[in-house]
């Protein structure tokens, strides 16, 4: 097995896809690895599906991460040149305020808000509304705007991926870490019992959306969803209330909006981890929903378990992850794939 | 009867947590189906073949709301979430029943006012759990952040009205075990489904269907009776005044004609019975309409008080004719 070591996290969490503008995300991967997959296939509504035939194949296993992140979209060009805009997505209009946007993956903008000297005492302390905001892209007039944008273009956070000791800080954590995981699980370039389907899904954020087609063109046995998820370790907050801790490992999920985690293989991937020492938590909290959900009520449904690498300050500009994290949770997925029939059985 | 209802309704069952249940309906089952099996996700589904080539489904789910442990401290204190739609008010100095322990809950407060602000303003962030444990190895020996609890509560007869945990939706099961239980030589084939999974999204009966190709789908739930001093204004559900054939809820509306074969079959059983518009609120056949290329379906609701209480109250009568009305129901001929 080769040596890989959070190989793509930083150009994936550096490229824009914004949900229902995944390309970008999507060739990025498709190019790193058609190689290393037997097939490989693109659907209707954009999910990249890569199989990867197994030794015995009596179980179609799927493995799914999103590509899709929280942004947002431009809904009118103003007569001044500024961009009104909407989420897209679960996004906190606090954590938007002075931040650096890319319009189309390319677009330089800013998100501004009035001057602390302008505001009374009462705005100061309310939370803003997306009504109110607006990007700047240097454009004095609409005009002059209409010239490079239009009403629908996708806007990102244009934060650059860092890494400080074995913390690392990016945007789109949920979901690219998930995509970084199974990539790396690819680049192992191992075979395992059961015939894998490797699905990089679009639209998770807006509600499920890409999972929602899966069962028709696959027909899984089962399913495990690899999620970034939130880490509740914030000082605001007491200890019990905390979601997941980093640096405890990654974490796996019982029950979330919507969907109770198989038994079987819930308890299946917390017996993997004991077995091979991996560090683990359980998400403790049950907010939040995955693709796994959507999984469950499909077709003649699909019994979906969820794994996450926790991260600080999700559907923000800049989530925080810790990389021992990263690299146990890419431990963890290979080793239920060597467990092979036996995972879930 | 009685007896499956006590027993059904005193089983553990929360979302995700099923198989005790349907192990207790699969042995009131032996020698009435002519089969069964458990699908990908956990839904129980037993047939009776027909005379002719129809299927006809009644689902009942068979989980109950409840809660989900989510923390354990030093002191082997337990933190819980709920699971479905549990009012943190009917927990406060109730118990609840894991597979390992029963605990109490009750809520937080460091001064007078701190416990009136609480009790005014109940969240889960605010309950606690005591399953009389000394610490955390203590209380890690009973029980794990992930498991499931239930009210511990039990079943009771009132006259006619019968009290306990979990009327919704173990009524709807019993009325579909003794549904098979007089099926003596079916017009149609009937399936029935115990699915998994409703209190927290309707999981188990957006697929329970998949398999089969029923032509038309009735779930049978409990419904909302406003009928105790100032109950819900709107409604006109009440105990007593039989089985209730749902027009509408916030989820689904019924399908015309199988509204129609339902009346038709009350009428021809001789069993009184009630109609239905709740205000709030939804059923199976919500995800079961949507199944494949969409199946006509409808609701049979158990009038019931206090739902999602650890004392759900229903009429026996209502729960006898909603039996009757169905085994006349899968008689019809489905001409839809």
């Amino acid at each position: 097995m080769k040596e890989v070591k959070a190989l793509y996290l930083k150009e994936l969490s550096e490229l824009d896809g914004v949900s229902g503008d995944e390309e970008r995300v999507r060739k990025f991967i498709e190019e790193k690895i058609k190689d290393k997959v037997d097939s490989l296939k693109v659907d209707v509504l954009g999910n990249l599906i890569a199989f990867k035939k197994g030794t015995r194949s009596n179980r179609k296993f799927v493995l799914a991460a999103h590509m899709d992140e929280v942004g947002f979209m431009v809904t009118n060009i103003e007569d001044d040149g500024t961009l009104s805009f909407g989420p897209v997505g679960g996004v906190d209009p606090r954590v938007v305020v002075g931040k650096h946007v890319r319009i189309n993956g390319e677009l330089p903008g800013v998100i501004g808000y009035k001057a602390i000297h302008l505001q009374k005492k009462d705005e100061l302390l309310a939370s803003p509304k997306f009504e109110n905001l607006r990007v700047h892209i240097g454009a004095r007039s609409k005009e002059e705007a209409s010239r490079k944008v239009e009403l629908g273009d996708y806007i990102s956070f244009a934060t650059d991926f860092r890494q400080e000791n074995s913390r690392a800080t990016g945007k789109a954590f949920d979901d690219r870490a998930g995509c970084a995981v199974l990539m790396e699980v690819i680049e192992q370039e191992q075979r395992y019992e059961d015939d894998l389907y490797f699905a990089f899904l679009v639209q998770e954020e807006p509600g499920l959306r890409g999972s929602a087609v899966l069962f028709e063109q696959v027909c899984p046995d089962l399913a495990l969803v690899i999620e970034g998820t939130t880490a509740g370790d914030d000082p605001g907050l007491p200890e019990h209330q905390w979601a997941t801790h980093l640096g405890d490992g990654p974490a796996i999920t019982f029950m979330h909006r919507g969907y109770v985690v198989n038994k079987k293989i819930y308890e299946s991937i917390l017996q993997v981890a004991q077995k091979y020492d991996i560090k683990h938590q359980p998400k403790r909290r049950t907010a939040g929903g995955t693709d796994a959900a959507r999984l469950a009520k499909t077709g003649g449904g699909v019994p979906a378990g969820v794994i996450s690498v926790p991260a600080r300050y999700i559907h923000s500009p800049l989530s925080m992850i810790d990389l021992g994290d990263f690299e146990n949770t890419v431990k963890l997925v290979s080793k239920i794939l060597e467990e092979g029939e036996g995972f879930a059985r | 009867m009685i007896d499956l209802i006590k027993e059904l309704t005193e089983s553990y069952g929360p979302s995700g947590r099923e198989e005790e249940v349907q192990k207790v309906v699969l042995k009131y089952l032996e020698g009435h189906i002519d089969g069964y099996k458990f699908d990908p996700v956990g839904n129980l589904l037993v047939w009776k073949r027909g005379r002719d080539d129809k299927e006809v489904l009644l689902d009942a789910h068979i989980d109950e709301i409840g809660l989900v442990v989510t923390n354990i401290d030093d002191k082997g204190f337990l933190r819980v979430e709920p699971v479905g739609g549990v009012s943190p008010y009917t927990y406060v100095g109730h118990r609840v029943r894991f597979p390992k322990a029963i605990g109490v809950v009750y809520y937080e407060g460091e001064t007078p006012e701190e416990q009136k602000k609480n009790l005014s303003n109940l969240t889960f962030d605010n309950l606690f759990v005591d399953i009389g444990a000394g610490d955390r190895s203590e209380a890690e020996s009973l029980v794990s952040i992930g498991t499931f609890g239930v009210y511990d509560s039990y079943f009771y007869k009132n006259g006619n009205f019968l009290t306990s945990k979990s009327m919704d939706d173990r009524i709807g099961c019993v009325v579909l075990v003794e549904v098979f239980r007089n099926l003596k030589d079916p017009r149609h084939t009937v399936i029935g489904s115990f699915s998994v999974q409703e209190e927290i999204g309707l999981v188990g009966a957006f697929v329970s269907a998949y398999s089969f190709s029923p032509q038309i789908c009735v779930a049978v739930d409990v419904t909302d009776s406003a009928d105790h001093p100032k109950g819900l204004k709107r409604h006109a559900m009440a105990l007593g005044k039989g089985p209730a054939i749902k027009i509408k809820d916030k989820m689904s509306i019924s399908h015309r004609k199988v509204v129609e074969l339902l009346e038709q079959a009350a009428q021809k059983a001789n069993v009184p019975y009630q109609k239905e518009v709740l205000t709030f609120g939804g059923t199976n056949a919500a995800a079961l309409q949507r199944t494949k290329e969409g199946i006509p379906s409808a609701t049979l609701s158990i009038p019931t008080r206090y739902v999602h209480s650890p004392s759900e109250t229903v009429s026996l009568n209502d729960v006898e004719g909603a039996v009757k009305l169905l085994v006349s129901f899968v008689d019809l001929e489905l001409e839809l």
